[in-house]
């Protein structure tokens, strides 16, 4: 993006009124006859902050966004947007727009009518002349007669953005808005997507299963399971420390092994995983006593065929090589500790070769990366089936 | 398939071999044979009967001939007779059509409507109402007319209402109305307009109507802006299927009508044809009646043709 754009675009933001608003959802619960789909849910979104709402299919996160748009009205709980109760407004009424899903683009109009559909509600004069720049702006200006028919996947989902963004709503919502194109399309839209957001400045409230997408486009992440919020925060903060098991796998992947605390000090608390000592930093644990379970990143990890070069303090497991597969940049392994099980990590391709299937291998890791869940969570939960 | 390449000549070579070149000949003929039955039975059924339709209208009464008799002729002034005659039968009769169908369309949209997105998630109560929608079809056209007389009959319940409430005078009729005959013409072709929207509007995508109110756009602006540009093919196809027959309906005026301001086209061809016995006339109104619809209809898909929609 050229800098000069940039400048201009954000002078324009400035003068605009709508910069974009708070949201509050306060225990927002929907049920469908028998089934829950957003339980209690409450979440505060602070202005021009671009927020991902995470998780697998089923676990409400549509649903809520629907509710924000008043497309589905909560069974108990209220919504605010900039400190106005919208609870209980019709959807044309609300101060937001939505990019739908399957982008929802009224195949009767042209692609800047389409643009135009809700300035012209709103009685704008300058319906025409916004919408023009809004294509512009995604780029398409020069397929404003078109008929939505007419164009490719990706410049549909283009129009349908430029069609939620020219209204400068005060939230905007995108409902997996990327799941229909292509890779190597997602990955750029991506980026396009987070650009626009940085220069409208608007709050963006992005709902997606593809945790990658969350991670690298979005401020603030909540994962969503089954109708709540597992945990929220920063992405780099949820990556590398997860309060749940769920979080743990959904986000990424992890080892996460059943053990014992023995004792502490220093901060530290020493677990006892089938035998192995493996230290763990109290205020990175969620219970600090009895039965726990701990858990590190895979690309923590170092391995190794030998203890040597193991530094003093580190956490130190040793079991077998029961798989590797080359992919170029790294080797991914799959290592058997007795009494641990499976545990994955992988090296990055320098020339080394730490060991062969089968062969006996070293896993060390900073006890700093190490993070504690209760013991009670279920090591399986939000692993992605392939 | 085939592929086309260059060979050292330059020239484009077929590489398809004898027996791909004779099935694809065999493929275009088969096709011909497909169609060969439409085609004889449109020659046989509607271009030879209108031809005779035509050469009737001409024929000419001799001097002295019996009743019915007529002879071959170029008698291009039965139009002009006819015309001058029943202009006044040929316009009511599209007066009426015109009326019925806008009645059949503000009854009938939202009934389809009703069917096809309100009740879509509810699979029995819209089969129920389906069936409802075609059951008229089960029994007879004349049948369901003259149950019409029953309902608007001076002692029956409707006629006694509006009296009741003063929208009747006490000495006033429903039947042999002009209203019981549009009336008549409305119940009888509803279907023709609701069958089309219904089958329109079942395709619409509700996420549309979604969006709509997502961009501001209160429940009547969504109608009038989405819902029902989308379904004007729907309209379209009900409008052309109920206004067609009616125009030329002659049971409904019969039945439902009187002598004096009821009379529609369709009438006068089927007392002109088998009372009067003047089968030239009978034709030439036929041919006109023909002709004037084709006309409105040009005009008409002309004017809201769909060809711009998707």
């Amino acid at each position: 993006m050229n800098t000069q754009i940039r400048s201009r675009e954000s002078a324009k933001t400035r003068t605009n009124t709508s910069e974009g608003a708070d949201l509050h959802l306060r225990s927002i619960s929907k049920r469908f006859a028998e089934f829950i789909a957003v339980d209690q849910l409450d979440l505060t979104v602070p202005s021009g902050t671009f927020f991902a709402l995470l998780g697998p299919s089923g676990c409400g996160k549509s649903t809520t966004l629907r509710m924000i748009a008043g497309l589905e009205a909560p069974s108990v709980g209220s919504i605010s947007i900039g400190g106005q109760d919208v609870t209980q407004l019709p959807s044309h009424q609300r101060p937001v727009n939505t990019v739908f899903q399957s982008y929802a683009l009224f195949p009767h109009m042209s692609v800047l009518e389409n643009v135009a559909f809700g300035l012209k509600r709103k009685k704008d004069r300058e319906a025409m002349p916004k919408a023009k720049a809004a294509l512009e702006l995604v780029e398409l200006g020069h397929l404003a007669t078109r008929k939505p028919a007419q164009l490719s996947g990706g410049q549909q989902q283009r129009v349908a953005l430029a069609r939620a963004l020219v209204n400068r709503p005060q939230v905007l919502l995108l409902d997996e808005p990327l799941g229909a194109l292509d890779m190597k399309l997602r990955r750029q839209m991506q980026l396009e997507l987070k650009n626009i957001q940085t220069e409208v400045g608007l709050t963006f409230i992005h709902v997606t299963h593809d945790q990658e997408e969350a991670m690298t486009m979005a401020d603030v992440v909540a994962v969503m399971n089954e109708g709540r919020i597992e945990q929220m925060g920063p992405p780099r903060e949820l990556y590398d420390l997860p309060r749940t098991a769920f979080v743990a796998n959904f986000l990424g992947k992890s080892n996460l092994m059943r053990g014992e605390v023995t004792g502490g000090e220093a901060g530290m608390l020493r677990v006892d995983v089938a035998g192995n000592q493996v230290l763990l930093p109290a205020e990175r644990a969620v219970s600090a006593q009895g039965q726990i379970m701990v858990g590190v990143r895979p690309e923590k990890m170092h391995i190794a065929a030998t203890p040597d070069a193991v530094e003093p303090g580190a956490n130190l497991l040793s079991g077998t090589i029961k798989d590797a597969s080359f992919t170029g940049t790294t080797t991914e392994y799959l290592v058997q500790v007795e009494g641990i099980g499976l545990l994955g990590t992988f090296s990055q391709n320098r020339g080394q070769q730490p060991g062969n299937v089968g062969e006996r291998v070293y896993l060390s890791w900073d006890p700093v990366h190490t993070f504690g869940l209760e013991g009670s969570e279920n090591a399986a939960a939000g692993v992605e089936e392939s | 398939m085939s592929t086309p390449v260059m060979t050292k000549r330059g020239k484009i070579a077929d590489l398809r071999s004898k027996e791909e070149i004779k099935a694809e000949r065999k493929k275009g003929r088969t096709g011909l044979y497909l169609v060969l039955p439409g085609i004889i039975g449109l020659l046989l059924f509607f271009a030879l009967p209108v031809l005779v339709l035509l050469s009737m209208s001409l024929y000419t009464r001799p001097p002295g001939a019996e009743i019915g008799e007529f002879v071959p002729s170029f008698q291009i002034s039965n139009y002009a007779t006819v015309l001058s005659a029943y202009w006044p039968e040929l316009l009511r009769s599209f007066w009426f059509a015109l009326i019925a169908t806008v009645l059949a369309l503000l009854i009938g949209y939202p009934m389809a409507y009703l069917v096809a997105v309100r009740l879509r998630n509810h699979g029995l109560l819209k089969g129920i109402l389906l069936v409802l929608l075609i059951a008229p079809f089960f029994s007879s056209f004349i049948l369901r007319t003259q149950a019409w007389k029953q309902i608007l009959a001076d002692e029956g319940f409707v006629a006694q209402s509006l009296k009741a409430l003063a929208l009747l005078p006490p000495d006033g009729h429903l039947t042999a109305t002009p209203f019981a005959v549009v009336a008549g013409l409305t119940y009888n072709f509803l279907p023709f307009m609701v069958l089309p929207i219904y089958a329109n509007l079942d395709r619409l995508d509700t996420r549309l109507l979604e969006a709509s109110g997502d961009l501001y756009a209160s429940p009547a602006t969504t109608f009038r802006k989405v819902t029902l540009p989308l379904s004007a093919p729907g309209v379209f196809a009900g409008t052309l299927l109920t206004f067609i027959p009616a125009a030329g309906d002659y049971i409904n005026a019969a039945l439902l009508g009187n002598n004096r301001n009821t009379t529609m086209i369709g009438q006068v061809i089927d007392s002109r044809f088998f009372r009067v016995i003047d089968y030239p006339g009978a034709a030439a109104l036929s041919f006109v009646l023909m002709l004037s619809i084709l006309i409105l209809v040009i005009i008409y898909i002309r004017r809201f043709g769909t060809k711009e929609l998707m």
